[in-house]
């Protein structure tokens, strides 16, 4: 039932403690959503959870556990390819659309053109991309609007087969529509995948998530389902934060 | 009214110094140009030098592809070299204090005389190695020459790189080497290839390094690495030094500076066309 | 196979690497153990306070003062007229010249820094010293000015570029705030720029005097190549072109051909410390 289980976990940058003493379990299947102010941490415990922390330079204390294995006893490559993550900004490589689909399926041995070609109209159709691309996957994917880009970069995560997606705020460098093509997706892709999305944005919180956590200054303070977070959400501090005290 | 002068000096200060470098740059190029390009036929280009002294008569043939061959070899050679120092420095280095000296190390041997890297070349693989006064040398010695010029290059076009689309290679699972081959370098092959070009054009412009090391005044086109060879600068230095034929000096000089000409032209329009594209 | 694929590669780029940082090493060493055979016969402090280089005479005088005089000098020369050119090439860089045709005249400027030195030389010999003979009816018209005002073309893009690179981003950071304020652009390059650039200069300087003293070809074809005490208008020898011209007569072997490497042991230590110097001048400017 858990996908992922943080247990006793701190994280810091040098010596700055970011994240003090976390608790925490996310569900199979479900969206999970992470609140709080910025600097609480929540980007951080993010890129705890497929070990892309390392490459920003920050170390951590305590388990995680995927599928119950400390995913410390997992090489970095095998934990990465079964998480993924979308960042805030989007980044899609400098190439075509078709090879930023195709990138990461052909490092994991896929050669058959045929099976390369399903697998990038796959996760187009997923990502509700391909109507707007079919015609012009070949072209710079650096010439997409920028949802559509974030929206291929949530496609070519997906190449990889990943159990669980990340997102950090992806939406924040975003208009209404495209946020909406973003959220629609993400309702769709949680039968199949576990959802843990970062927002700074409440009602997207409520709009999409099963189950929220909120965050403030690198503690959890409180994690339950979503309606009962934002209605009635049993610390001080939540209640303040929803209802707008903390911005 | 002392303000007003003193703005007026500075302003004739730097535009006078601006017409001057544009000035010698110009009259460098316009001034081979103009004594040499009559002396240039394709007799010219494509045969071997003659007479007594050589070079009284004939062409330059065999130093057109002597250079050629030189910087071919020395780009081969110092490109290796400048490539994996350039990856392991920025993607494999972990401590910031090997960094620092491997960058004092580059910067000393950017720095080091061209003539002290011929009496190494020669010293060591002339005399020791026994390689003798070779293509192979002379070529190693310009390489050895440049590789910190590729380096400081490829470095910079690498450190340059968004770090957060590497990150996002890196989120996907896949290995740094795959991310290297298939992201950086492809990416990174622009500046790469200005570097190499730019470089080989020092090469091929350098007289004093192969001089002790491979180049001779008189050797047919090379038909091995252990084959002496002749180069244009040294030719032109031989010419016009020991004042065989001023017009063939001319001339020399103008191929030499033509070839070099365009190659330059190429890296910076590579460079320019790069910018573009990321604007 | 994919991940023995990288680990060749790693192991690979690790090898090459070394490789590359030992070659200064080899070099040092190498020099230093052909020269040492020669300061074992004449102690160190001998070769470089003594003044006279006959290579000929018996017994044999193989002295440096006056060939280390001279390369400094010559140095010294072409920095005292290529600096204020640079410099002020480069503020009008920073400071007026638009997109566009500062990228033609960055280009030109490129292109001089590639130009051979062997032309620089030649052009030199049948420029420069025909009109020293000519106007001011020197007997030669070989001498320290003549390599000085060469070596100061050479060194020109090698000041501008580095001055430009300071100025441009100083120009940049502070002509907004100061435009705004009605202040003509020549104020704002003479008072803020030109003073701020300053570490910017003192790298540019040192960069382009480490590349003067090494300067091979060009110097050797305009100075006459007399191993006598330097004078502004006379005749000199440099050690990178005492080395040129007297490798090929050495025997190898012989104390001259050792004679040879010692001097260029001593140009390269003084090479090397200029070039830490400018490692370190050029890292607090990024800082």
């Amino acid at each position: 039932m858990n996908v992922l289980e943080l247990k006793d976990f701190n994280a810091y940058y040098g010596n700055k403690k970011i994240i003090n003493n976390l608790n925490m379990a996310i569900k199979r299947n479900k969206i999970t959503a992470i609140i709080g102010p910025s600097g609480c941490g929540k980007s951080t415990l993010l890129l705890s959870l497929n070990r892309m922390l390392e490459e920003v330079e920050g170390r951590t204390e305590g388990q995680i556990l995927f599928n119950g294995k400390n995913i410390y006893s997992i090489s970095k490559e095998e934990i990465r390819r079964r998480i993924g993550i979308v960042f805030q900004k989007p980044t899609p490589f400098p190439f075509s659309i078709y090879k930023n689909l195709t990138y990461a399926p052909i490092y994991y041995g896929v050669r058959d053109k045929k099976r390369l070609d399903e697998i990038a109209k796959g996760k187009l159709i997923i990502s509700g991309l391909y109507e707007e691309v079919k015609d012009e996957i070949h072209a710079s994917a650096l010439k997409l609007s920028g949802g559509q880009q974030q929206r291929l970069c949530i496609a070519r995560a997906l190449t990889v087969e990943p159990e669980v997606l990340l997102l950090d705020e992806p939406c924040s460098a975003l208009d209404i529509k495209n946020t909406a093509n973003i959220e629609k997706m993400l309702l769709n892709l949680a039968k199949d995948y576990t959802i843990v999305i970062v927002t700074h944005n409440l009602s997207q919180a409520k709009r999409i998530s099963d189950y929220t956590a909120f965050m403030l200054d690198g503690e959890l303070i409180e994690y339950d389902e979503t309606h009962r977070i934002f209605s009635f959400p049993k610390d001080k501090r939540t209640k303040e934060y929803i209802e707008g005290i903390y911005g | 009214m002392m303000k007003r002068i003193q703005s007026a000096l500075f302003a004739l200060w730097i535009s006078v110094s601006c017409v001057l470098t544009i000035a010698a740059g110009l009259f460098i190029i316009l001034y081979i140009f103009i004594k040499g390009f009559k002396t240039i036929t394709w007799e010219f280009l494509l045969s071997n030098p003659g007479g007594i002294p050589i070079g009284v008569e004939g062409g330059i043939f065999p130093a057109i592809i002597g250079s050629l061959l030189l910087m071919l070899i020395s780009i081969v050679f110092a490109f290796i070299l400048a490539l994996a120092t350039a990856v392991y420095i920025v993607f494999y280095c972990e401590s910031q204090r090997l960094e620092n000296t491997a960058h004092v190390i580059i910067q000393c041997m950017a720095g080091i005389p061209s003539i002290v890297l011929g009496l190494f070349g020669y010293t060591v693989m002339v005399v020791s190695l026994n390689m003798g006064r070779s293509l192979l040398s002379a070529g190693l010695t310009l390489g050895i020459m440049i590789f910190p010029f590729i380096q400081v290059r490829i470095e910079k076009a690498f450190r340059e790189f968004s770090k957060s689309v590497l990150n996002a290679s890196y989120s996907l699972g896949v290995s740094k080497v795959y991310t290297i081959f298939r992201l950086i370098l492809p990416q990174c092959r622009r500046d790469i290839v200005s570097s190499i070009t730019l470089a080989g054009g020092f090469a091929m412009g350098a007289a004093a390094p192969i001089m002790l090391t491979g180049a001779v005044i008189f050797a047919p086109a090379p038909k091995a690495l252990s084959s002496p060879v002749m180069a244009l600068p040294l030719h032109l230095y031989i010419l016009s030094n020991e004042s065989i034929s001023m017009e063939k000096s001319y001339a020399t000089a103008l191929v030499l500076i033509a070839i070099l000409i365009t190659i330059n032209i190429f890296a910076i329009t590579l460079t320019l066309w790069r910018k573009e594209v990321k604007r | 196979m994919r991940i023995g694929f990288d680990k060749a590669f790693i192991i690979l780029i690790k090898v090459l690497t070394l490789f590359s940082l030992l070659l200064l090493s080899f070099i040092i060493i190498f020099v230093f153990k052909e020269g040492y055979i020669f300061f074992k016969e004449v102690p160190i402090l001998k070769f470089i306070t003594g003044t006279t280089w006959n290579p000929l005479s018996d017994p044999r005088n193989l002295s440096i003062f006056n060939i280390i005089l001279a390369t400094l000098y010559v140095s010294l020369v072409a920095i005292i007229i290529a600096l204020p050119i640079g410099v002020g090439s480069a503020l009008l860089l920073s400071g007026y010249v638009k997109e566009r045709p500062r990228l033609i005249i960055r280009g030109l400027i490129d292109i001089i820094a590639g130009i051979p030195s062997v032309i620089f030389g030649f052009i030199g010999l049948m420029v420069l010293v025909k009109f020293f003979e000519k106007f001011f009816d020197f007997p030669s018209g070989e001498s320290v000015l003549a390599g000085g005002i060469l070596l100061a073309v050479m060194v020109l893009p090698y000041i501008i570029s580095t001055c430009d690179e300071t100025m441009d981003k100083l120009y940049r950071k502070h002509s907004p705030a100061a435009q705004a304020m009605g202040i003509s652009k020549i104020y704002i390059l003479r008072t803020i720029v030109l003073p701020q650039s300053l570490r910017g200069i003192v790298a540019a300087t040192v960069l382009a005097f480490g590349r003067a003293m090494g300067e091979t070809m060009a110097v050797m074809m305009v100075i006459g190549n007399a191993p006598i005490m330097p004078r502004l208008l006379g005749k000199c020898q440099t050690i990178p072109s005492l080395i040129a011209l007297e490798m090929g007569m050495a025997e190898v072997g012989s104390l001259h051909y050792h004679a040879l490497f010692a001097a260029g042991f001593v140009l390269m230590v003084i090479l090397l410390m200029i070039n830490v110097a400018l490692y370190y001048v050029k890292r607090s400017l990024n800082r």
